[in-house]
Parts: structure tokens; C-alpha cells; sequence
């Protein structure tokens, strides 16, 4: 990558996020930007803006390269019209059988609640699916694009134990299923899986064999203790945690200038 | 005398005079986008009730508002919120959690299995994922089987058959022929699985406008068109507006207070300011105000 490649001193925690997830793009992968989030949102075009010139873009059902755009006008929702001004072709919604794979190599899903084996619930919270204690906005395209695609990530913004649970109410989204390096080949899934848990305090991974969640790396400022103590299960613990690397100057200055004119990240 | 071409056009009321109590309904656009809202509206004020109502794969606030109405008795749809309005829709999740909406809970893959079964007039559809999620289990709909090819296990998505799709377009001609801006969302499946279907739209173009770009051409021929301009307010239009979204915020408002504090008197103002009191689509876009209507520009 050009520029400058000086570790940033300053930045807040989602710039943080937003970098971390803009090290997960591979270079000439079709990638959907969901546009309600912010960070994956500014992540992904961070390393289309960097590393990733041949990717494409899945924006508001439109494929696109962003590449010579100077400054990224702000889209915050699937459903607005005006970015399909990049459109260079679009797949139709209704042609969503056809091959999630086209749409996208990966996917972010959040939750009401994840479990230690990456299962994520978007349906509700309670023990009674007719009477739910909080009824969830529902799974949108969560399942069957974590099925297919490549791989996926999990993203929450807020990190607590009425998130993190031993096991969900519902599952919307299988991760590992109920463990193992087989959790989902054995049930027939074809992609493989959730890779990363990101969280404003940590990220975590999954132990290879028993495929449990682990402590990856916390971020700046954060401990140990604490990501444990907001954690409703037992998170498997590395030796060595190390701190969960930043922008370089580069990358920060690019969100700032082309990505994050707005300044979502930096509130 | 020479046979002349008949024209599909109706006014709001002559096509709302297809609505019944009872009726499985589709209804177009994708969360805060392309609603057909003159014809919701209709569906309100004609007080129809116990509607089967098959949402945009992701729907939202259009069909909160039917569920605010009282209009109905089972939903399927795959997401109820309005994005950064609201997480949740307020109606949708109290009515939810009381147990009091028959909901076919699914995804969008699964959502666009049960139209796509209904168009090809199969029993269903298999699909893979979901297996190993819960909604073999709180969908009872859905049916889990083993591939009598393959042996694995698999997914039966049942046919869901709309009676009526009602969907919003920028443009059609008098003849049925509909040309969306945009992808048009999900409304082709719709359309495809529907027994009939209304194409609610901001212009009626000439037959010689489509003839120009016949590959835009979206939907070939629909049972009726609708000229409602503005007719997606409060949500926004490809192509013509963006969301309303101070109109919007003032329903959530008023979801919110029904389903924090369980006072119903705000949705019902709403409700009688917006949708009872106003008889036409006309006098709706008076209520609203020409000066917040041509601020909703896309520029």
C-alpha cells in the first residue's frame, strides 16, 4: 500500500473497527455494503479505497467500483436511490435464489444475541416464541446469505451479557452450530462460517477444534477482566492477548477525507 | 368500427373496490422505499380487516401502520423496522409479543421460495439454509425432509398465493405496461406469484414513451393502474423523492407511545388526520402541504 504506513496515534474506537474490518476484504471479491452500519460500511470501502481495486461493490442493489470517487457522499440506507448513479448493473432482489454467491463472497450479521458457538438471533428474546419478552426486527437475508457466502462476520455495538449468552433463545443464523471443526459441514452448510467476532471492547475468534469463541485481541484501553466480566460465557482465554492494531496514518487519513466525511466514526 | 385497446386505469376507489376482508395481499417496495401508500391508505379507510399481508421481503413502517389499523391477522415478511428510524416497528413488535399477529416467520431466500412456488403453482420450494436454525420449529409451515436425490436434509417452503399484489412504479401506460426506476425491490416475484395485481404509479406514460425502452419495462401487464403522484409519501420514490423523514419520525413517535407507555392516543390522531379525515389521495397530499412535498427532493 502507498502512503504512509506509520501506525495513527489518534482515532476513536470505530475507526479502529472500520480498519479492522477493512483487513478482511480480499482483493477482487464482490463485497455488499450494508448501509446501515456504519463501521462495516466505511471499513469496506476503506479497503476497496487501499488494497482492493478489483472488488465489487454491492450498493444499495447495485454493483459498483467506487475507485475514483474523491469523496464518498453519504449512503445510510439499503433502499436509497440516489448511489445508483455508480450503478454499473444490478442483480434483482426477487433473483436472490439464483446464487447468493453473486450478490457477495461475504457478510456481516449482527444479533440480539450470540452464543459461544457464534449462533445469532435476530427473531426475539424469551422462552415463548407466542409471547416473547422482545420481539426482534426478524433475519432480513442473514441465514440464507451466511449459508452461502464465503465466509462471515459477526458485528454488535454494544458488548454485554444480554448479547454474549450460553445459548440463544432462537437461532436466525447458524455459526458453528453446536461445535466442532464439522459444526457445519455435517449439517450440509456450504460456506465456511463465521471468522470473526467484532465488538466494541474485543475481537474473537473461534478455537479450531471445539470451534468455541476465543479472545483474539482487545482494544486499546480495554482488559482482559473486562471483556470476561461482560461476557455471558466462558470465553476461551489465549496465553498472549495482544492489543488490537490501529490505522495507519494513511488509512485514517483516507476515512476521514474520502470515507467518513461526515464524521459518523469519529462520534 | 375498429377494436380499440382497452385501458387499464382506475381511480383509487374503483380499485380499492377490490379489496376484501379476508384476502391475501402483497404489497411492493422494500422498507422506506417504493410503497404503493394511496392504496394502504384505501385498505385503512374502507376499514379492511383479517388480511393474510405478504410484506416486502424486507418490510416495514407501510405494513406497522396496517397492523396499527387493526387491518391484520397474519404477516409474512422477513424484517419489521424502518432502519435508522426505528429498530423494531412499534405495532408490529407489541402485537408480536402478545401473541396477537399470526406471523410466517422466514428470510428473504425462503420469502422469495413461497412466491416463486405460488408462480409455478408448486406445493413449495426446497431450500437449504435454515437447517439447523429455529425456524423449522416456530414456522411450522415449513416442513423439514430428506432429498430423495441426495438423501440430505432439507426445507419445504411452502407456496404462499397472493389474491392481489399492490405495487408502487414511477411510470406505466394505460395498458398495464410498468417501468420502475431502480430495481424495482422484489416486486416482479409479486407480481409472478399474484392472482392479480395493481400497479400504483407516478405518471401514466404514453404507449410511445415504452415502446422508446421496452427492456425497461418491468412488470408486462398488470390487471389495473393507479395514478397517484406522490402516491409513496411518506416513503421515498426512485426517481422522483426521497423519505418524508420528519413524517416519518412523527409515526414513530406516536408507535412509541402506544408501545412504551400503551397510549394509543397518538396513532390514533395520526390516524384520523392522515388516513380517515382525508377521503382521496388529493386530499392526503393537502393534508401534507405542497411545501413539504417538493422539499423531498433527490439532489
Amino acid at each position: 500500500m502507498a502512503g504512509n504506513t506509520t501506525l495513527a496515534k489518534d482515532f476513536t474506537i470505530k475507526e479502529l473497527l472500520a480498519t479492522f474490518v477493512s483487513r478482511q476484504v480480499r482483493d477482487g471479491e464482490r463485497v455488499a455494503v450494508g448501509a446501515g452500519l456504519h463501521v462495516p460500511r466505511a471499513g469496506i470501502l476503506l479497503a476497496h479505497l487501499t488494497r482492493c481495486p478489483n472488488v465489487r461493490l454491492y450498493v444499495v442493489m447495485t454493483f459498483t467500483s467506487l475507485l475514483k470517487e474523491p469523496r464518498m457522499e453519504p449512503f445510510y440506507t439499503v433502499y436509497d436511490y440516489r448511489p445508483a448513479k455508480w450503478a454499473e448493473g444490478f442483480i434483482l432482489h426477487d433473483d436472490f435464489q439464483e446464487d447468493p454467491r453473486l450478490v457477495s463472497d461475504t457478510f456481516v450479521v449482527g444479533g440480539l444475541q450470540i452464543d459461544k458457538f457464534g449462533n445469532s438471533n435476530l427473531i426475539g428474546v424469551g422462552k415463548d416464541y407466542k409471547h416473547l419478552d422482545f420481539r426482534g426486527p426478524g433475519a432480513v437475508g442473514t441465514l440464507s446469505m451466511a449459508h452461502y457466502v464465503d465466509r462471515y462476520y459477526l458485528f454488535v455495538q454494544s458488548h454485554d451479557k444480554r448479547i454474549f449468552v450460553d445459548k440463544c433463545d432462537f437461532i436466525s443464523t447458524v455459526g458453528w452450530g453446536q461445535g466442532g471443526a464439522d459444526g457445519r459441514s455435517k449439517l450440509g452448510i456450504p460456506g465456511s462460517g463465521p471468522v470473526y467476532c467484532i465488538t466494541p471492547l474485543c475481537i474473537m475468534d473461534f478455537d479450531e477444534t471445539s470451534k468455541r469463541m476465543r479472545l483474539k485481541s482487545v482494544h486499546p484501553g480495554v482488559t482482559v477482566p473486562q471483556v470476561v466480566d461482560n461476557t455471558g460465557f466462558e470465553l476461551l482465554i489465549p496465553k498472549d492477548v495482544p492489543v488490537t492494531e490501529g490505522p495507519t496514518e494513511e488509512e485514517l487519513r483516507t476515512l476521514r477525507e474520502r470515507i467518513d466525511i461526515e464524521g459518523m466514526l469519529r462520534k | 368500427m375498429l377494436p380499440e385497446r382497452k385501458s387499464l386505469v382506475l381511480d383509487e376507489h374503483a380499485a380499492a373496490a377490490l379489496f376484501r376482508d379476508g384476502m391475501t395481499i402483497a404489497i411492493g417496495g422494500f422498507i422506506n422505499s417504493s410503497h404503493p401508500m394511496a392504496l394502504v391508505r384505501q385498505l385503512i379507510r374502507r376499514g379492511i380487516k383479517n388480511l393474510t399481508v405478504v410484506g416486502a421481503a424486507s418490510g416495514g413502517l407501510d405494513l406497522d401502520l396496517l397492523i396499527a389499523a387493526g387491518c391484520v391477522k397474519k404477516l409474512v415478511t422477513t424484517y419489521m423496522g424502518g432502519e435508522h428510524y426505528c429498530p423494531v416497528a412499534p405495532f408490529f413488535r407489541i402485537a408480536a409479543q402478545r401473541g396477537e399477529l399470526d406471523i410466517f416467520e422466514c428470510d428473504e431466500g425462503m420469502f422469495y421460495c413461497a412466491l416463486r412456488a405460488a408462480a409455478q403453482r408448486l406445493p413449495s420450494t426446497p431450500w437449504k439454509a435454515g437447517i439447523g436454525t429455529s425456524f423449522p420449529e416456530i414456522n411450522p409451515e415449513i416442513k423439514l425432509y430428506n432429498d430423495p436425490v441426495s438423501g440430505e436434509p432439507m426445507l419445504a417452503i411452502p407456496a404462499i398465493k397472493p389474491d392481489l399484489a399492490i405495487i408502487y412504479a414511477a411510470h406505466s401506460d394505460a395498458f398495464g405496461n410498468v417501468q420502475h426506476i431502480g430495481t424495482g425491490f422484489g416486486d416482479r416475484a409479486m407480481w409472478r406469484a399474484a392472482d392479480k395485481t395493481i400497479a400504483q404509479v407516478e405518471r401514466i406514460i404514453p404507449n410511445e414513451e415504452v415502446r422508446k425502452n421496452p427492456l425497461t419495462t418491468s412488470l408486462v401487464g398488470v390487471d389495473a393502474v393507479v395514478r397517484a403522484p406522490y402516491g409513496s409519501h411518506p416513503f421515498a420514490a426512485p426517481g422522483y423523492y426521497i423519505e418524508d423523514a420528519g413524517h416519518i419520525r412523527e409515526y414513530v413517535d406516536a408507535g412509541n407511545a402506544f408501545a412504551k407507555k400503551g397510549d394509543r392516543g397518538p396513532i390514533n390522531a395520526y390516524l384520523e388526520k392522515y388516513i380517515l379525515k382525508p377521503k382521496t389521495h388529493e386530499d392526503y397530499l393537502e393534508t401534507i402541504g405542497i411545501r413539504r412535498l417538493i422539499s423531498l427532493h433527490e439532489y
